[in-house]
């Protein structure tokens, strides 16, 4: 059995232990564009920021797949998948066969498609590559404009705080973290960023970048305004990479959907990670978000079921941390939910700056979001996920003094 | 693997386990030194009213896989391979707060530690007192319990034992004699008399 992973990354690398770990002697491939080890991509700003140095990104130490009898083809870009003929074409030319496919190829960073994208100056981070640019060309003290308060947009404004750099957010939602957060939570963060002395443009989008000899100049936005910086940084979500499936019955626009084993519509192909979408918690339809441990767990469903386990993937709860500064906020559930259906609960302690927020539906927990205070999300995630009717446990959780004695003591 | 156990029927609620816990992990040791260091030292474990406002500690279970090592994104939460025991790096923890997120107990804090004074907090939980075990001494904690409510041992052997004493009550419950039943107050006594 041969089994032919694409992407070495969060949920490559998982796949590829797990297959491992099951089948101790079948042939393992492991094909990345990028020709360095696999490292840790949310590390990424915090490098920019100096936090990490980098030998903290490795996720394994260099002798990894020597031991683990894996061969790595690391620098090696996939142009062709050719699922009729089971081969994996690669740019110097080589081609691979498989008995099993995963596709772990992840995603590439988007652009907005505004005059001025390819002027020196311009960055996106997403790679070990891009930040390693972004650090050459970062003058001390030069102003940086940063597009997209997401995760990593925020993120990157704090690291570039921290280093000393003017900097300039521009989202175009109201608020920071748009699908997760609410207006109070976005308040909140809004607070903390501003503290920290990032400008912030919400409501407003960029429509041009302006060169002056090739480099970037100033960041137009769509009131006119013109905002003069030496650096863009587009932080502005994620498209999937799945160029090589072009002219097959896989090739899509977005994500690859998933069924609940991780498979495509090829038996012997699976997909996981970021390029995917995989079904949702609640609904089970379709659903990408993009978060690491997500395409770790999805990595090793995926290499379970290469080997032929079966595991059923127990789908995907969107969540995610963010933490400015010291200041955290952990929110996570249902992204969109139908106003109709869900009961809002929240409760604002202004003196110490704590938010907390629970969407129950059908009396179960589909929703919550903590700022300030972040110790016990674990336990709201914990009750999210077994969907517990929260009738039945001995205590309310909506109650100001709600704490994990009160469930178990 | 031995461990911290929680008996949480014992617990008083007098938190001397998490001034000891707190002095254990102070630069100095001890009690007037860690009041007077520059980064006040933390207790790795919480001590909740439960239900009926009875104490209930709370504290790392050193879960096997554990998720919070599973989830950190700096690699800075680890199974020390001898001792079984997960433990965080202050120096590579970088403070995201994914950790909280996926414990399912709720045991995580986050909190300046003197080996890094440079970072404005780091996440910090039970790390079963590693100097204190190498010495071949009780966890802080334990030691400073007087009731019996953190015990250090093997959890099998715990749960062996606790099943034990359950059993015990129940069986000397089934056995008591019926002249131990209470007797009749004297009031229904005369007012079944009376007609």
């Amino acid at each position: 059995m041969h089994y032919v992973i694409i992407g070495a990354s969060a949920a490559g690398l998982s796949a590829a232990e797990t297959v491992r770990l099951l089948d101790p002697q079948g042939a393992i491939t492991l094909i990345s564009e990028e020709a360095i080890r696999p490292y840790r991509r949310p590390m990424l700003t915090y490098l920019l920021g100096r936090e990490a140095g980098l030998d903290d990104i490795w996720l394994r130490p260099p002798s990894h797949f020597y031991k683990l009898g894996v061969r790595a083809l690391l620098g090696e870009g996939v142009v062709q998948v050719d699922p009729q003929a089971k081969e994996v074409h690669l740019a110097g030319g080589r081609v691979v066969r498989y008995d099993r496919l995963l596709v772990a190829s992840g995603a590439q960073p988007r652009l907005l498609g505004i005059p001025g994208e390819n002027l020196a100056g311009v960055f996106t981070l997403r790679h070990l590559a891009d930040w390693q640019k972004l650090e050459a060309n970062l003058r001390a003290g030069a102003a940086v404009a940063v597009v997209g308060a997401g995760p990593v947009g925020l993120k990157a404004a704090e690291a570039l705080v921290r280093r000393g750099q003017r900097v300039i957010l521009v989202e175009a939602e109201a608020g920071p973290l748009p699908r997760l957060l609410d207006q109070t939570a976005g308040f909140l963060l809004k607070q903390h960023l501003s503290g920290l002395g990032v400008e912030l443009y919400f409501e407003t989008r960029p429509v041009a970048i302006l060169g002056d000899g090739g480099r970037v100049r100033a960041l137009v936005l769509a009131d006119g305004r013109e905002l003069a910086v030496e650096v863009v940084l587009l932080a502005v979500g994620v498209r999937s990479r799945l160029e090589f499936f072009q002219g097959t019955s896989l090739a899509s626009d977005g994500p690859i959907s998933v069924s609940s084993f991780l498979q495509t519509q090829y038996p012997e192909i699976f997909a996981a990670g970021d390029c995917t979408a995989v079904p949702d918690f609640f609904s089970g339809k379709p659903t990408s978000y993009q978060i690491w441990p997500a395409a770790v767990s999805q990595g090793q469903v995926a290499g379970a079921n290469m080997v032929g386990a079966g595991r059923r993937y127990a789908g995907l709860l969107p969540q995610n941390s963010i933490s400015i500064q010291g200041f955290k906020i952990i929110s996570g559930g249902l992204l969109a939910p139908d106003p109709q259906r869900t009961e809002v609960w929240s409760s604002f302690d202004d003196k110490r700056g704590v938010y907390r927020r629970l969407l129950f539906q059908e009396g179960c927990l589909v929703g919550v979001t903590l700022a300030g205070e972040v110790a016990d999300a674990g336990i709201y995630f914990q009750i999210m996920a077994q969907k517990l009717p929260v009738k039945a446990l001995p205590v309310d959780l909506r109650s100001p003094d709600f704490h994990p004695g009160k469930l178990w003591g | 693997m031995k461990t911290v156990i929680v008996r949480p029927e014992r617990c008083v609620g007098c938190w001397q386990c998490r001034v000891a816990c707190a002095v254990e992990h102070s630069r100095s040791k001890n009690l007037l030194g860690a009041m007077a260091e520059p980064v006040i030292p933390k207790a790795r474990l919480r001590i909740f009213p439960g239900r009926l406002n009875l104490a209930f500690p709370n504290k790392c279970r050193h879960c096997d896989p554990a998720p919070c090592q599973q989830v950190c994104i700096a690699g800075a939460i680890s199974r020390d391979p001898t001792r079984g025991v997960i433990d965080i790096a202050p120096e590579r923890c970088i403070n995201c707060g994914m950790c909280a997120m996926a414990c399912p107990f709720g045991v995580l804090a986050y909190a300046p530690v003197w080996q890094v004074p440079e970072k404005r907090a780091v996440a910090v939980k039970c790390d079963q007192c590693p100097e204190r075990e190498q010495a071949g001494r009780l966890p802080a904690c334990v030691e400073a319990c007087k009731v019996g409510a953190l015990i250090y041992g093997d959890w099998e052997t715990a749960q062996v034992e606790k099943g034990r004493l359950v059993a015990q009550a129940v069986f000397s419950g089934l056995l008591a004699q019926p002249e131990h039943a209470p007797p009749m107050p004297h009031t229904i006594r005369l007012w079944r008399q009376w007609g």
